[in-house]
């Protein structure tokens, strides 16, 4: 029972029961009799019955073997076992051993030395690079568009392990270094302006609604561009001239009424251009009459009389065409933002304007020796002829390359003793964890007056931190991964089955549970409401999809749930469509996906060789629920499935892009289960309630990977303490997500460091490296 | 292929003519491409990696010895016969559990080119071994293309070339606990750091051909001066810094070190050897949604580079393995992986038979502009030895013995192809590599867990 095994631990943690327990209980009364006399009778040494023989397990030294305890403790607690048919002891007596094993090992615990362990040094990954030079230089840069993949570990790709580096990486970091360099400074001449001109006869554009197009276009330099758009046309007399907009990404970056002349024929061609400046990259560039909603129309009657030339037909962008670049007729911000002064001026400006960009780029103050460095190559552009600006963006992708700006590695004593970080460390730790990106100057200032790991001080800058908009990168990144909402950029529902799936539909998933995190964010809801909440965003085309009336439009709004049919993430279109086939749903995965990232117990993988669930022939020649019971017959499958299936069930009534339905092919849709605790449920929304039940499960397992997060590892037995404390606290603070987040931050292994001995013979090693 | 040492003449080339020039025309540049005065044609290496093995049924021929009848999977093959070893009974013990459980996909990729088993994350590496010394996470082995890379590499503008095309799953394990980083690469340079592959073509396209072409001489000069100063200045920060880092953050910066030497190396190398090569194909825009389409522009991509001589070593990671990447184009529109575990049903037998033929008639389809393109009296192809295989075999029931591998390209005359050879059960794939590496003129004793070079392989 998962209820039971938190108020345990709750308990312990208050360290009460833990007391009676130990007072009362010993090995050999309260584990020993159960497991002779009960579990021993298949799991032997010579049936050893799913693998596992408990003769070992007999004595109270086998507690140290704590990994497969615990794993005895799952299937008890939750009521597998003793599976059906065997004699049952009496609940009081299987609680009794939990409560025994499990103070034991609150005991072995609190004898565990505190280590706040070891976080190797991390490179900056894709979406830290992106936001680092964001927040940097005001410079657009889309690493994941350029780099290679950073693989992730734990779940989590800011692992500092898994965070490997390869020449390709380096060549990338090097031409990324001049990219973004010269973007910010914008010292280099402008090459040539070329126009490229996409036709919608050619097909080069896409026409998304009436009077609507878009094309995709890559652009090698941030610039000012000039668009034009020509319009055909034979439209219907109207009192107001219509306005041409112009979308990049999706944003409206410019709108201007047509200027048609004032004896204008009704219709013909027409022409408008806007100068805008545009991020170096592939873009989707959108151009039509604002106000446009109506749909394109299906294509032509097909034959027939050659169509009225005079027949009234709206405003279509004919082409679209792309001239440029062009220099930015106003000083960018991003240039600014690194010329604080003119460096023409001379040297003491020139070291002004390199000691902050170091400052900023290493996210410390910067030595004496390291600003030379950077000066250096001022320098060295100077000698070749180059202007004092080419000077400073040399000096700047030099750093943009150096491994201080590349890694976060934190200072340390030599002597591997277990110490507190830096506060310029916990600056970083701090950003990274809540914005994955860089410090802001009020992080870093601080940091240098040594106040920023005073408690009161470190509270005011979470809170404020997250209200920042940069917090986004939590639901980004955190909740990305968490809720596998990434993934939804790499599964494929099939068309044929799914044909109202699209990539609008994918993207409003993705918005939606954007929006949802970050409202349980910035609120500071109860986690609770990730399982089960009276609202949810939605525009339109969402609403449509779930059967939620009255809302219009494409934004996003806050919307009460009313029916049932809906609440929290597991009725989400992202959580639903990533844990299901192209073709179908699968109870096993999406069992899978609620026992790994609700309740935090992942299933071990299937042995090889088992007979597994035809789910293929589901909804054609036999109902899921006959399939799933001849499948749990066997009793090795059944030691996981029994549990994983029942909560795949309990959401059978989306199909596999998150539609509600009530039959799957010819029969009907049966989302009724019975957990092993013999808890059941009859409708998604019971299932949910019932989760709800163990929201303890469910905080300690969102602390843990919250944790393996911010930490930028894989968490380990010592960390345990340190996780039963955050959890502790948490429920104190009636579940708020922002105490969670405030916890991890106070704990010890975020603060603070185990040490490595730094020896001189390994001081030495470097030069053997270098020399080979 | 035109071969100029003006780099303008090249880009004029590229927008002037729009249409490709077909490959076959590259042989008459023969000459030009080799670095030395005397010819030696040199003899080139890839790894091909499909996912999730094959339907073995629809493989492994029933008779030993000349390859005659093919198999239904090996159907596209018929007219590579003479050219092709089939080999039988290769196994790759490091895909196999031995006690770390669950996680076959991950070992069978991860270990596939080095013949360990790779490390399963420990839980508790955070806090170091018993002695408080660092434990890494993440730890395969170095792989047999990187052994010849590191012997031959200097030799060409890259030492090795890793090629993609599956991108990585987002997020949540990507296989029982393993680190991505073994489903996702192919080769490792080390056993801590594995090579990513380039998956976008654009990309491999200008990491191969340049994307400076509208640099004028002098600019190009004064870039690749800046480049080094820029290495060598990191180079010195990051010696400075070593000295105050421990084992395990210095392990991370080596990494660093090592891959900005080896760019440095590269830089140097292009100042020697600074060729306009136009590939005689137009940059692609991006990465296609089909298979094929992306197939054909990484192959041919390889082609040009063996055919210039850009590298000779090549790993191409043709899917992540455990991909359930769908197969729409050929009426396959569930998922690859979830098919697999077809439990014997023949409706799902029948789709991975499929996709397995699919992945094998786009190989084909490169084979042929590889053995189109002469060089000398031979072919590329003959002067290539080109593995086609996975680290499973059944992907029902997980198994990492008798390994669908065959062998396209005869390495110059060093292997004796055109049979198919079945070797005693268990014969380490590890074998197979340590020939390998002797046709590349890379002479080991020992590799992985090889147990001696393969018999009767070889002319």
């Amino acid at each position: 029972m998962y209820l039971l095994r938190s108020l345990v631990r709750l308990a312990f943690a208050a360290s009460t029961v833990a007391t009676v327990f130990a007072a009362q209980a010993t090995f050999d009364t309260a584990v020993k009799p159960i497991l002779a006399n009960t579990c021993a009778g298949c799991h032997n040494d010579r049936l050893a019955s799913g693998g596992l023989n408990l003769k070992p397990f007999q004595a109270p030294d086998s507690l140290t073997n704590r990994d497969q305890w615990e794993d005895i403790l799952t299937k008890l607690r939750g009521g597998e076992m003793p599976p059906k048919g065997i004699p049952r002891p009496p609940q009081a007596d299987i609680d009794n051993l939990i409560g025994y094993v499990q103070g034991e090992f609150e005991k072995a615990d609190r004898a565990i030395k505190p280590d706040p362990g070891r976080v190797v040094a991390r490179r900056l990954n894709r979406n830290e690079y992106t936001n680092t030079i964001r927040d940097l230089l005001g410079v657009t840069f889309r690493a994941d568009k350029d780099f290679p993949t950073d693989d992730s570990s734990y779940g989590f790709d800011n692992i500092g392990e898994a965070l490997t580096v390869s020449p390709i990486l380096i060549e990338k970091y090097l031409s990324a270094a001049e990219k973004i360099a010269s973007a910010a400074i914008g010292a280099d001449p402008m090459p040539k302006p070329l126009t490229w001109e996409g036709r919608r006869s050619d097909r080069a554009i896409r026409r998304v609604k009436l009077s609507t197009s878009e094309t995709t276009h890559r652009l090698d330099l941030g610039a000012e561009y000039i668009i034009r758009v020509v319009f055909t046309g034979n439209p219907a007399k109207t009192d107001a001239a219509p306005t041409m907009g112009l979308w990049v990404d999706g944003n409206l970056l410019a709108s201007k009424p047509f200027t048609l002349p004032a004896a204008a024929p009704a219709g013909g061609e027409h022409t408008e251009e806007v100068r805008i400046y545009v991020e170096a990259g592939d873009h989707v560039f959108r151009a039509g009459l604002i106000g446009d909603n109506a749909p394109v129309p299906p294509p032509g009657g097909g034959g027939g009389a050659p169509p009225d030339p005079k027949a009234i037909k709206p405003w279509v962008p004919d082409s679209i065409s792309i001239d440029g670049p062009y220099a930015a007729k106003v000083e960018r911000a991003s240039r600014k933002r690194v010329l604080i002064c003119d460096p023409n001026s001379g040297s003491a400006c020139v070291d002004r304007i390199l000691t902050q960009l170091a400052r900023r780029a290493f996210r410390r103050s910067p030595t004496k020796t390291e600003v030379a460095g950077l000066t250096h190559f001022y320098q060295m552009a100077r000698q070749h002829g180059q202007n004092a600006d080419q000077g400073i963006q040399l000096a700047l992708q030099a750093a943009l390359v150096s491994p201080e700006f590349l890694f976060r590695m934190e200072r340390e004593p030599t002597n591997g003793s277990i110490h507190r970080i830096t506060d310029f460390d916990l600056a970083s730790r701090l950003s990274y964890f809540l914005w994955s990106s860089m410090p802001d100057d009020r992080l870093l200032t601080l940091a240098e007056s040594g106040k920023l790991h005073a408690p009161d001080t470190l509270d005011a800058e979470v809170t404020r931190m997250l209200a920042d908009t940069k917090s986004s990168a939590l639901a980004e990144n955190f909740a990305g991964q968490w809720l596998e909402m990434r993934n939804l950029d790499v599964v494929h529902p099939d068309p044929v089955k799914f044909p109202k799936y699209s990539p609008d539909l994918r993207d409003a998933f993705k918005t939606e549970t954007r929006l949802f995190f970050e409202y349980v964010l910035r609120e500071n809801r109860p986690i609770g409401d990730f399982i089960d909440a009276r609202y949810t965003f939605a525009n339109e085309l969402l609403a449509q999809h779930y059967g939620i009336p009255d809302v219009k439009g494409s934004d996003f709004r806050k919307v009460e749930l009313t029916g049932d049919q809906r609440g929290g993430i597991l009725s989400q279109g992202t959580v639903l469509t990533v844990s299901s086939y192209p073709t179908r749903t699968s109870v096993v995965l999406r069992g899978k996906y609620v026992l790994e990232n609700i309740l935090g117990t992942p299933p071990p993988p299937p042995p090889p060789d088992v007979p597994a669930l035809d789910e293929a022939a589901v909804g054609t020649s036999a109902s899921l629920r006959q399939q799933m019971e001849a499948h749990r017959a066997s009793p090795i499958c059944a030691s996981c499935h029994s549990k994983m299936d029942v909560l795949g069930f309990g959401l059978e009534n989306y199909d596999a892009i998150g539609a509600w339905r009530t039959a799957d092919g010819k029969f009907p849709v049966d989302a009724t289960g019975t957990l092993p605790n013999g808890k059941s449920f009859a409708t998604p929304a019971e299932f949910r309630r019932l989760l709800l039940a163990n929201l303890p499960e469910f905080e300690h397992c969102l602390t843990q990977k919250m944790l393996t997060y911010a930490l930028g590892r894989g968490l380990g037995p010592q960390d345990r303490v340190t996780v039963s404390e955050i959890d502790h606290k948490v429920i104190q603070s009636d579940y708020r997500f922002q105490a969670l987040i405030r916890e991890v931050v106070r704990s010890m292994p975020f603060q603070m460091q185990h040490g490595e001995i730094i020896s001189k013979s390994d001081q030495t090693r470097p030069k053997e490296v270098a020399s080979k | 292929m035109t071969i100029t040492n003006k780099a303008l003449a090249r880009r004029t080339f590229l927008r002037g003519v729009g249409t490709a020039i077909g490959l076959p025309f590259l042989d008459a540049m023969v000459p030009a491409l080799s670095y030395g005065k005397t010819v030696e044609t040199p003899v080139r290496m890839a790894f091909v990696y499909v996912p999730i093995g094959a339907i073995m049924d629809h493989w492994n021929p029933s008779y030993t010895g000349n390859l005659a009848e093919l198999p239904r999977i090996l159907k596209p093959m018929e007219p590579f016969k003479k050219d092709m070893l089939l080999l039988g009974n290769l196994t790759h013990n490091g895909g196999r559990a031995l006690l770390d459980g669950g996680g076959d996909h991950a070992r069978a990729t991860g270990g596939y080119l080095s013949g360990v088993q790779p490390k399963k994350i420990a839980e508790d590496s955070s806090y170091g071994d018993r002695n408080g010394h660092s434990v890494a996470a993440i730890k395969a082995g170095i792989t047999a293309d990187q052994i010849v890379a590191n012997e031959i590499g200097g030799k060409t503008r890259f030492a090795s070339l890793e090629v993609g095309m599956e991108d990585a799953q987002q997020a949540g394990n990507c296989d029982s606990g393993y680190s991505c980083s073994y489903t996702n690469n192919l080769a490792w340079k080390s056993e801590s750091q594995p090579l990513p592959p380039t998956l976008d073509p654009r990309a491999l396209f200008e990491r191969l051909f340049g994307d400076d072409g509208d640099l004028s001489p002098q600019a190009r000069e004064r870039r690749n001066l800046y480049r080094r100063s820029i290495l060598d200045y990191v180079t010195e920060d990051s010696k400075k810094l070593e000295t105050r880092l421990g084992p395990s953050d210095r392990s991370k910066l080596d990494q660093y070190m090592t891959s900005v030497r080896e760019v440095e190396i590269r830089i140097q190398q292009n100042e020697k050897d600074n060729r306009q090569i136009d590939p005689g194909m137009e940059k692609p825009g991006g990465t296609p949604g089909d298979f094929a389409e992306h197939f054909k522009l990484q192959s041919d991509m390889i082609t040009i580079a063996f055919q210039a001589d850009l590298t000779r070593t090549v790993t191409f990671l043709v899917g992540r393995e455990g991909s359930n990447r769908p197969y729409r184009e050929i009426g396959v529109p569930e998922g690859h992986h979830n098919l697999t575990h077809h439990r014997n049903n023949p409706e799902m037998i029948e789709k991975v038979a499929q996709i397995n033929c699919y992945h094998m008639r786009t190989f084909a389809a490169w084979m042929e502009k590889m053995k189109a393109h002469q060089e000398g009296d031979r072919t590329l192809l003959d002067n290539s030895m080109i593995v086609y295989g996975s680290g499973i075999a059944d992907g029902n029931r997980h198994t990492h013995e008798d390994l669908p591998t065959m062998v396209l390209g005869s390495g110059g005359g060093f292997l004796k192809s055109g049979r198919r050879l079945v070797y005693r059960r268990e014969t380490p794939i590890c074998n197979l590599y340590l020939t390998m590496m002797e046709g590349m003129g890379v002479h080991k004793e020992h590799f992985g867990d090889a147990t001696g070079h393969l018999q009767g392989l070889t002319a």
